[in-house]
């Protein structure tokens, strides 16, 4: 059951305010970080409402995102559409395939659910791959950024740009926030819990679980026109399987279930990566022994690990005070 | 309220219910007899629909339930406890009954409000927890409740979707005598407007509560009548208290 604490609200702050520092005072390259985090960040906290509170480990988010930036591409580059109502077409183009998704896999879970997700993406990525019209391996070029020199901002400036990726990870995490604590959010979670008792108790289920999914691929929509908008340049790597099995790696390592958790880990994930790539190009393995670690610890993840740390303390403290 | 009508269920060449037909007026208490394996909690799958009925027809109210699933049919009022706990394990007894109940006022649907902080929700969340006597532990986990009191839960989170019909499998199984006279009371303390079908046991708690008994046998009905018909009747004594009787 999720619930917006005092814990988690500071993370959150404390997240933004340390992309915006980084973005303000770092150099072009700490923006292209920044941007990269946001990505990543988003795609997290879509799939932490997938798979740790509908408990739907998903592989195809990665499809999802990619999917939402070629349907930008496509409107933008081949129609001339503008980027506004593009994004809007990419957003529900995503949800749709999600909640459709969620229908169709509604009553399998496990092993079963991840291999169809799995399945589903995979085909997204060969379709895209495969097409020529599209580019094929050699992706799409020249996506355009949103105007919004009507606010007086220059989106091509990097740290512009860098800035609205921050306040779309502010978006991302208010919008399943408040999904996550309302009748919806409490219900999906009973789902996760006890699907049986849930239906017994009078929820399509099913239903349910499609409109998670919907929501979750709808936010992950956001990471997929962010990224097509910073590289203006997309191609179908995006969709492969393994950008999902990366944005699961993330929710583990910051804390599955706890929403802030995820952007914490893709802070971690990308800070890491560039740091130890800068020594060894075996990054994987530091970032593999971690997750080894997280799992063995429990699988709270570094932000599970804080709130527990938190909720014992208090409730010694509870104690001595009662002394 | 409820009218079965020549219900069958077989799993390949096993019979599990064969032509169970009976009707349970509405705010009548229906207790449910029959040894083990006789296919009373098979019979409860079926009425809910956790299994298909291979033929035969249920009614609710006059409505022919057959075709609908499971959460359709609880829509309709139609609303069950389990013989072994089926409960969200890791929340607590509060959130438990709020995830019951805004199911049940259909709130589970609310994408910008918490069903959760809804007055009528919390409502019906302190009402239920008093007919089952856990209001003193709404905040208590599931998992680190005693077995009496999660027993009590199971029932709590059918009576939180305020049903028309009641079926309880058996409500006492394993409890201590404390929480027996608890079920007792909370069975009289029923809104007599409730229809309620129990399977139970305890045939003192049996013939204290019901209007009619129905005793299933081998997935037949092979008697329905009133409790003192029940206890004078030749069939139900040898195939259910038989053994008692002539050791006695």
């Amino acid at each position: 059951m999720f619930h917006q604490t005092l814990p988690r609200t500071t993370a959150l702050l404390l997240v933004l305010a340390g992309l915006t520092l980084y973005g303000v005072f770092g150099g072009f390259y700490a923006r292209e970080i920044v941007v990269e985090i946001a990505v990543l960040a988003i795609l997290a906290i879509s799939l932490d409402i997938a798979a740790g509170f509908g408990g739907m480990v998903s592989l195809c988010h990665g499809a999802i995102m990619g999917l939402s930036a070629y349907a930008f591409g496509i409107l933008t580059v081949k129609f001339g559409v503008p980027a506004f109502p593009a994004a809007l077409a990419a957003i529900l183009t995503a949800a749709v395939f999600g909640t459709l998704i969620g229908w169709v896999t509604g009553k399998t879970s496990g092993i079963f659910f991840i291999m169809a997700t799995l399945a589903f993406g995979q085909m997204a990525y060969t379709l895209i791959f495969q097409s020529r019209w599209l580019g094929g391996d050699d992706g799409m070029g020249g996506l355009p950024r949103f105007d919004l020199s009507w606010l007086g901002l220059k989106m091509g400036s990097s740290l512009t740009f860098a800035l609205f990726a921050v306040f779309l990870v502010c978006v991302t995490y208010v919008a399943a926030a408040w999904i996550m604590r309302s009748g919806f959010g409490r219900t999906l979670s009973g789902i996760h819990a006890n699907e049986a008792r849930m239906r017994a108790l009078g929820v399509n289920t099913v239903g349910h679980r499609a409109g998670a999914m919907g929501f979750s691929a709808l936010l992950a929509s956001l990471a997929g026109i962010l990224t097509a908008q910073h590289t203006q340049y997309i191609s179908p790597e995006l969709l492969f399987w393994t950008v999902s099995g990366e944005a699961l790696i993330v929710v583990i390592l910051g804390g599955l279930g706890t929403l802030i958790g995820p952007a914490i880990g893709a802070v971690a994930f990308v800070l890491l990566k560039h740091q130890v790539s800068d020594v060894t190009d075996y990054w994987h393995i530091v970032v593999g022994t971690l997750l080894i670690l997280t799992v063995v610890a429990g699988g709270k993840g570094i932000f599970g690990q804080i709130e527990d740390w938190l909720a014992r303390r208090k409730a010694s403290s509870g104690r001595n005070g009662d002394a | 309220m409820l009218d079965v009508k020549n219900l069958n269920k077989s799993f390949g060449g096993l019979a599990v219910t064969r032509d169970v037909s009976f009707k349970v007026a509405p705010g009548e208490r229906r207790v449910i007899l029959g040894p083990n394996g006789a296919g009373k909690t098979t019979l409860f799958n079926l009425l809910v629909g956790e299994l298909p009925a291979t033929s035969g027809e249920i009614l609710l109210d006059g409505t022919l339930i057959n075709g609908l699933s499971v959460h359709e049919r609880a829509r309709l009022g139609l609303s069950r406890s389990y013989q072994k706990n089926n409960l969200f394990e890791e929340l607590s007894i509060r959130d438990n009954l709020m995830l019951a109940a805004s199911a049940s006022q259909r709130k589970s649907n609310w994408i910008l409000r918490d069903s959760f902080r809804d007055a009528d929700i919390q409502r019906t969340v302190e009402e239920t927890a008093e007919l089952v006597s856990l209001q003193d532990l709404l905040d208590t986990p599931v998992r680190s409740a005693s077995y009496g009191n999660r027993r009590q839960l199971e029932v709590g989170l059918a009576l939180a979707t305020k049903p028309a019909v009641l079926l309880m499998d058996e409500p006492t199984s394993g409890v201590g005598p404390g929480i027996m006279e608890g079920f007792r009371s909370l069975l009289q303390s029923l809104p007599r407007d409730l229809t309620v079908l129990i399977i139970e046991h305890d045939l003192d708690l049996a013939f204290d509560v019901a209007d009619k008994i129905t005793v299933l046998n081998f997935g037949e009905v092979v008697f329905e009548g009133t409790p003192d018909e029940t206890r004078g009747n030749k069939v139900v004594r040898d195939i259910y208290l038989g053994d008692w009787q002539s050791d006695a």
